[in-house]
């Protein structure tokens, strides 16, 4: 396994699918993440692409604090995509809950509903931010330790 | 026509029906009136005076009453308000005068309970399908809390 | 044989919720319920828990592309029921910032309707451009988006001569590449083809209904709250409304396009013009409002926009309501969704026209699809329907 692994690991990394998913954001954060598609970030020369289904992508980046009517369509999502998925909490909102606290609508958080594994905070994110992100998470899956 | 012409036509129009009216600002007036005649003067403020557009309909908990306030005009604002009581919060719908107001009495019937009769289609359109029925987030008596999370939280 | 389509949620560009159902009989859609619940945050709840500077920064989230607006909405309240006014230099660098953050939003949903009709390169050029946008955002305010540039009294930094010049070299490029774009737009054949005569709403239609900004404008009716409600200077600074009148969304991009050019002829009259004094009026972050009402009303990109507040005399205020314009346009959209007579509409039309109304629903948008007469439910993501438009569009070319 350890050749065979490596190989396998090196070639996931080398292009992350992601699926943005808006759990009720105030959609500066997914403009943000959006901005990153366009020629001045361009988050494909990484191997990056966004994908429109779950069953094709690997990373599931969600913006937003996450109302009580997005959740059931949040763990369906996560549900879907195929194993090893990974999931990364872009913005305050989906962090904790962010500016959203005493709102009777919204949880405190994206890992009170689904397991996460980057966290990226701003209000909103810049879009460097989720490149960086994106990018150290990537290099742990390379090296296999999430 | 600016706005104290406005207000003493509605006045003219309806005298004892209206119960308060005043100006509040640059551009805008307040009009208090009595259920039963709500529709007339929103009516009579859309169609007679010419201000045919509903910038927005709102709902207010007074404590025993409610209160239902439609914002008419795109130039000089109208507000006609109205209190029902919080037991029986009942009043006649506007769509056939406004049929904007549609959407914003869905709005006020799924927050503040406030039942408007003769409504085409008065359903839920923002709380959630499994909220609980009679429970209405803007009513003061309910105190906001976040819904209990479902797992532990900190990431693995 | 009529089918209802829903729309996913999973949307790769600008994902906003709401639930269409539309009835289709083959490709044509017969009729159109509209639902709107996936956003709700409990906003208005959540003002009344909190004092009316805290209170700011919860109601420049409602929405992060019209922040701008919202944040300049609530001040504006705020200070109707203190009784006070924004100093006059405040006034003028609101209305930069409020000018600018129209041409990101008009900007982006340029790129983005493009998108839809299957022009990737448009919607790549579009947003290289509007970067420009945002690093003028950036430097005047200190951030992208979310700028916090209004107080509770006026703004929170001047803007330095620096910043002012490359504002103006910036605002010349976005000139040039404007009058590019409207050549590029009134040249292609697919994209007149897929855009007049689509999504038709008439003038009477559009008052009835409740519609408000651009939208409305594109059917010919010349109203916009910065000419019939001035709030914020903008009765000395000179403004032409951009009205259009073949109520189509052929109309709706012309329109927005000339708001642009607007927008860029108004930031420079203010530049010119700015008055010197004072950006901001001391007022204590914690204050007790006096008791009354105030009703404020701001131009936002996508239309009118009202809140509503009611004080009590405290710290907090007792209601607060905020009526965003993507509501108020929401009764056209299913207007406008239904074939009548000759008018036909097609499932691959329903990007367009509903993306003629700039939805900033902020909610996750499904569409279900039955078919009544096989009794089968069919599920259609956005992107689905995305595709069907741009589909559409290749067969055309």
């Amino acid at each position: 396994m350890g050749l065979r692994g490596k190989l396998i690991r090196k070639c996931r990394a080398r292009s992350p699918w992601i699926l943005l998913f808006d759990t009720g954001a105030c959609n500066a954060c997914d403009i943000e993440v959006a901005a990153c598609l366009t020629p001045r970030y361009d988050v494909e020369r990484f191997g990056t692409l966004l994908r429109g289904s779950p069953r094709h992508a690997d990373i599931l980046v969600v913006t937003g604090p996450v109302t009580r009517q997005a959740r059931d369509r949040l763990i369906r999502i996560y549900e879907q995509m195929p194993e090893p998925k990974f999931v990364v909490a872009a913005g305050t909102c989906a962090t904790s809950g962010g500016a959203y606290w005493g709102c009777y609508n919204t949880y405190p958080g994206l890992d009170s509903v689904i397991p996460v594994h980057a966290y990226v905070s701003g209000c909103p994110v810049k879009p460097e931010a989720v490149l960086k992100a994106l990018s150290i998470l990537v290099e742990k899956i390379e090296k296999g330790e999430v | 026509m600016d706005e104290k012409e406005i207000l003493q036509k509605i006045v003219e129009r309806f005298g004892e029906k209206v119960l308060d009216a005043k100006v509040i600002g640059a551009r805008r007036i307040t009009v208090r009136v009595p259920p039963e005649a709500y529709k007339e003067v929103v009516s009579y403020v859309a169609h007679d005076l010419g201000l045919s557009f509903l910038s927005c309909l709102s709902g207010i908990d007074r404590g025993e009453n409610l209160e239902v306030v439609a914002h008419i005009g795109y130039s000089i604002c109208v507000l006609v308000r109205t209190s029902i009581p919080k037991d029986k919060p009942e009043i006649e719908s506007i769509t056939d005068v406004l049929p904007a107001a549609s959407i914003y009495e869905r709005e006020a019937h799924d927050l503040l309970g406030i039942v408007f009769k003769g409504h085409p289609n008065l359903k839920r359109i923002f709380l959630p399908e499994d909220w609980p029925k009679g429970v209405y987030p803007l009513r003061k008596d309910y105190a906001p809390s976040h819904p209990k999370p479902l797992r532990g939280g900190g990431g693995e | 044989m009529s089918f209802e389509v829903p729309i996913g949620p999973q949307h790769p560009i600008h994902v906003e919720p709401l639930m269409l159902r539309l009835k289709v009989d083959g490709e044509l859609i017969v009729d159109v319920d509209v639902d709107v619940s996936y956003l709700h945050r409990g906003i208005e709840k959540g003002l009344e828990v909190r004092t009316y500077l805290q209170g700011l920064y919860l109601a420049e989230r409602i929405c992060g592309i019209c922040n701008c607006a919202h944040s300049l909405c609530y001040c504006l309240n705020v200070e109707q029921l203190l009784g006070k006014e924004a100093p006059p230099r405040a006034k003028y660098l609101r209305v930069i910032v409020e000018e600018l953050s129209r041409m990101h939003s008009h900007l982006l949903w340029l790129g983005h309707y493009f998108h839809t009709l299957g022009f990737e390169t448009l919607f790549m050029y579009f947003w290289r451009d509007r970067e420009r946008v945002m690093d003028m955002l950036e430097l005047i305010t200190g951030n992208r988006v979310t700028t916090a540039y209004n107080t509770i009294g006026g703004v929170r930094r001047d803007i330095t001569p620096e910043a002012e010049s490359k504002l103006r070299k910036a605002l010349d490029y976005l000139e040039e590449r404007m009058r590019y774009y409207d050549k590029v737009i009134d040249s292609e054949p697919t994209i007149l083809a897929r855009t007049q005569g689509v999504g038709l709403l008439k003038p009477e239609d559009a008052i009835k209904l409740g519609t408000v900004g651009p939208h409305l404008r594109a059917s010919g009716v010349k109203h916009d709250v910065r000419l019939d409600d001035p709030y914020s200077g903008h009765d000395e600074i000179p403004f032409n409304v951009v009205t259009w009148d073949t109520c189509d969304c052929y109309g709706r991009v012309k329109v927005r396009m000339g708001e642009v050019r607007e927008c860029i002829s108004m930031i420079r009259y203010a530049l010119d013009h700015l008055p010197s004094g004072d950006y901001r009026l001391k007022i204590p972050p914690f204050f007790k409002a006096p008791e009354g009402e105030s009703l404020s009303r701001v131009e936002a990109p996508r239309g009118e926009l009202v809140h509503y507040s009611i004080s009590n005399g405290g710290t907090n205020p007792y209601r607060y309501k905020v009526r965003t314009p993507t509501l108020a346009n929401i009764l056209s959209v299913t207007y406008m969704l239904k074939s009548r007579g000759d008018y036909e509409v097609y499932i691959a039309d329903v990007p367009p026209i509903l993306g003629g109304i700039d939805p900033c629903i902020c909610c996750t948008a499904r569409v279900v699809i039955t078919d009544e007469a096989r009794k089968k439910r069919r599920i259609l993501t956005l992107s689905d329907l995305e595709r069907y438009s741009q589909e559409k569009g290749a067969r055309r070319r």
